[in-house]
């Protein structure tokens, strides 16, 4: 395990940040740590590197119990903060740098390695500008070499596509992608699901400072009863019709949504050949018809009774 | 020295703060300098416009008259507090002189007999005066039982007295060129200050900003080297920016420089700047807000400035703005540039509160950032 986080506990006063919170991270993988704002993921991230200190718990990071004088762990880290953390009067280039040349003292390596982080984010053209003559997500790329370009083993990416128009994000996906290839392991926190769903591995689902579930995708959805959802918008239908409609092999419910009706199966085949047979025994005709597999929002739904975007 | 390096760099971007200041500065320093080193080595005693009411009119306030009369330009004016005032104001005297009914008893008795009306700035209210004392003192020299011999008194003022000014063994007998590097120095308090603040304090900002501080702690750098390498920037672009002032007295009066004592006027700028220094330490450890460190470098270097005799001679200040401008070390600063120093001995106990400022700005600093790191 390259991290390993034990009954984590972080108190703000009364507000408990980090509720015996728990982490396994393998060395290699893209880690999601999937949640809604304001769950614990950045508390989290921060504890694990030392900037906070929590209550309870233990952190082990490469193996080593992780303090703030862990240097040698700490060369092989690095961190991409949600927030923009550049400084206004450097240029893109000073910047990745500065940030480079607090890992790397070698002079001839560190400008080899900004280079390469200028290559990699994209950014060669711009290496001459201050981040304010920036778009949102050039700013964010250079967020990104900076935290990227002493070549860390682990990479911490806290919400690294916040704000960021579709181009960039596409661009920083797939630069994490990249990352991770060569070798790198990488946490990743957000609240976007296609992100999450595209990137990682494995997922960790957190709510109110603890760590509900984890696993992959397919074992995620595969712990909930919803295996199944048929979307369809009818003509004309009574609610006694609805009503029986709940009769059909595995349905569990039957939901309105504006004017859609969505239908909710547990785990079974031929869900689709069963509705539209009892359409065809109703003479019911239909606008709209379409099968949709769960979500990790219906995962998160399940297990907390809300949206992950509330 | 990733740190030290880009420290520097970004002091260099604010060069905008540090520019303006210093060049405001030196051109003031020019004009101040363009005409006022010159020697003064002759005095010449010019005829003033005053106007004189003579309540007494007795043989004593007669004399005094014929004395002034034949020494200056008597004018019309009448007894009219305000269009005395008036009178003054406009320039239409350079002194309005009320004898009071009672004048012989009040010399008699060495009480302050009579009443100047005059414009404090002019010099020429010193020559008024002179006069009228110098009158008074021949008068009071020769009263004898109950008399006085205006005949020997008028003979002991009609004599005239070639005054030559002569080089003494003192140093900073030329009173212009003291007067000037006095001025700039005590005027460099105020852009120090102001620099200090302002241009280091915003270097800071972006040093100790939580999330770039986060990317500092998470990396190998060790916080002692980090820590060190911040100080060594602070020092160095303080240490520029008191050198361009130092150069800048040397440039604007070189050829002056044997003249005054140059050492107690550098020596006193550094101890003052590194005092400041430490303060922009204590300043950074309190806020990091922009805007606040704007405004304190405005408020503190004008606010110490004007308390402390840079604007405004210590001489003309209150009791009491004078009781509170001893807590800030840019009061023992001035002090210094007004003395005469002999020896360092002179000026130990204004460079020891200096830097006794300086210990206690760091460690409220430190205490500060004991604090900051602990929540």
């Amino acid at each position: 395990m390259i991290v390993k986080v034990n009954n984590l506990v972080k108190r703000y006063k009364e507000l408990i940040a980090l509720d015996h919170f728990n982490m396994e991270v393998e060395e290699g993988e893209i880690l999601g740590l999937l949640g809604p704002n304001g769950c614990g993921k950045t508390t989290a991230i921060n504890c694990i590197l030392s900037l906070l200190n929590f209550d309870k718990g233990e952190i082990e990071v490469l193996g080593k119990k992780m303090t703030p004088d862990s240097y040698d762990i700490k060369k092989q880290i690095g961190l991409v903060p949600q927030e923009v953390s550049v400084f206004e009067k450097l240029t893109v280039k000073e910047n990745i740098d500065y940030f480079c040349g607090l890992y790397i003292e070698d002079k001839n390596l560190r400008e080899q390695y900004v280079e390469e982080a200028i290559e990699f984010v994209g950014l060669k053209k711009y290496e001459k500008f201050y981040p304010k003559k920036l778009s949102g997500g050039l700013k964010r790329r250079l967020n990104i070499a900076c935290g990227i370009a002493h070549k860390p083993r682990l990479i911490f990416l806290d919400e690294p596509t916040v704000a960021v128009d579709a181009q960039s994000r596409n661009f920083i996906l797939d630069g994490i992608k990249k990352l991770n290839k060569e070798g790198s392991t990488i946490i990743y926190t957000t609240h976007y699901l296609e992100e999450i769903e595209m990137l990682c591995k494995r997922i960790i689902i957190m709510d109110n400072g603890k760590s509900l579930v984890s696993g992959t995708k397919e074992e995620l959805k595969a712990m909930i009863t919803t295996s199944e959802k048929i979307i369809v918008g009818f003509l004309n239908i009574e609610d006694e019709t609805i009503n029986k409609m709940k009769n059909i092999p595995h349905v569990i419910d039957v939901e309105k949504d504006d004017e859609y009706y969505i239908i909710k199966f547990e785990n079974g085949i031929n869900n689709l050949a069963n509705l539209l047979e009892f359409i065809k025994e109703n003479n019911l005709t239909y606008t709209k018809l379409h099968s949709q597999l769960p979500s990790l929002n219906d995962v998160f739904l399940e297990l907390t009774g809300k949206e992950l975007r509330d | 020295m990733t740190v030290f390096k880009h420290f520097i760099k970004i002091a260099l971007r604010n060069k905008g703060v540090i520019l303006s200041y210093t060049i405001i500065f030196l051109i003031l320093s020019i004009l101040n300098g363009s005409g006022n080193v010159q020697r003064e080595s002759n005095f010449i005693e010019t005829r003033l416009d005053i106007g004189i009411i003579d309540n007494s009119n007795s043989e004593l306030s007669n004399s005094l008259k014929d004395y002034l009369k034949e020494k200056n330009n008597i004018i019309d004016t009448k007894l009219d507090e305000e269009y005395i005032k008036e009178q003054i104001f406009l320039g239409i005297a350079d002194a309005i002189i009320i004898i009071p009914e009672d004048f012989d008893e009040k010399v008699i008795n060495k009480e302050n007999s009579i009443q100047i009306y005059n414009d404090d700035r002019k010099t020429e209210s010193l020559q008024i005066e002179n006069q009228i004392n110098k009158f008074l003192t021949f008068i009071n020299a020769t009263y004898e039982n109950g008399e006085y011999d205006l005949k020997d008194v008028k003979l002991a003022l009609d004599k005239k007295t070639e005054v030559e000014l002569v080089e003494s063994d003192n140093k900073e007998n030329n009173r212009g060129v003291v007067d000037w590097f006095k001025y700039y120095y005590n005027f460099t308090s105020y852009v120090i200050m102001a620099i200090y603040i302002a241009a280091i304090g915003l270097v800071m900002t972006d040093f100790t900003d939580e999330n770039i501080g986060s990317r500092m702690k998470i990396s190998s750098k060790k916080f002692l080297q980090f820590n060190k390498e911040i100080y060594l920037g602070q020092l160095t672009v303080a240490g520029m920016i008191t050198l361009i002032f130092i150069l800048g007295s040397i440039v604007l009066k070189g050829k002056y420089i044997g003249e005054v004592n140059f050492e107690k006027y550098v020596i006193n700028v550094v101890v003052f700047s590194f005092s400041i220094l430490c303060l922009t330490f204590l300043i950074n450890n309190i806020t990091r807000n922009k805007f606040i460190i704007n405004a304190m470098s405005t408020v503190l270097s004008l606010g110490t400035s004007f308390m402390s005799g840079v604007m405004v001679p210590q001489e003309v200040l209150g009791e009491n703005v004078l009781k509170i401008a001893k807590f800030f070390p840019t009061y023992y600063f001035v002090k210094i540039n007004e003395m005469t120093v002999n020896s360092f001995l002179d000026m130990k106990y204004e460079i020891s509160m200096q830097l006794l400022f300086a210990i206690v700005f760091l460690l409220m600093g430190l205490y500060f950032n004991k604090v900051k790191q602990k929540a």
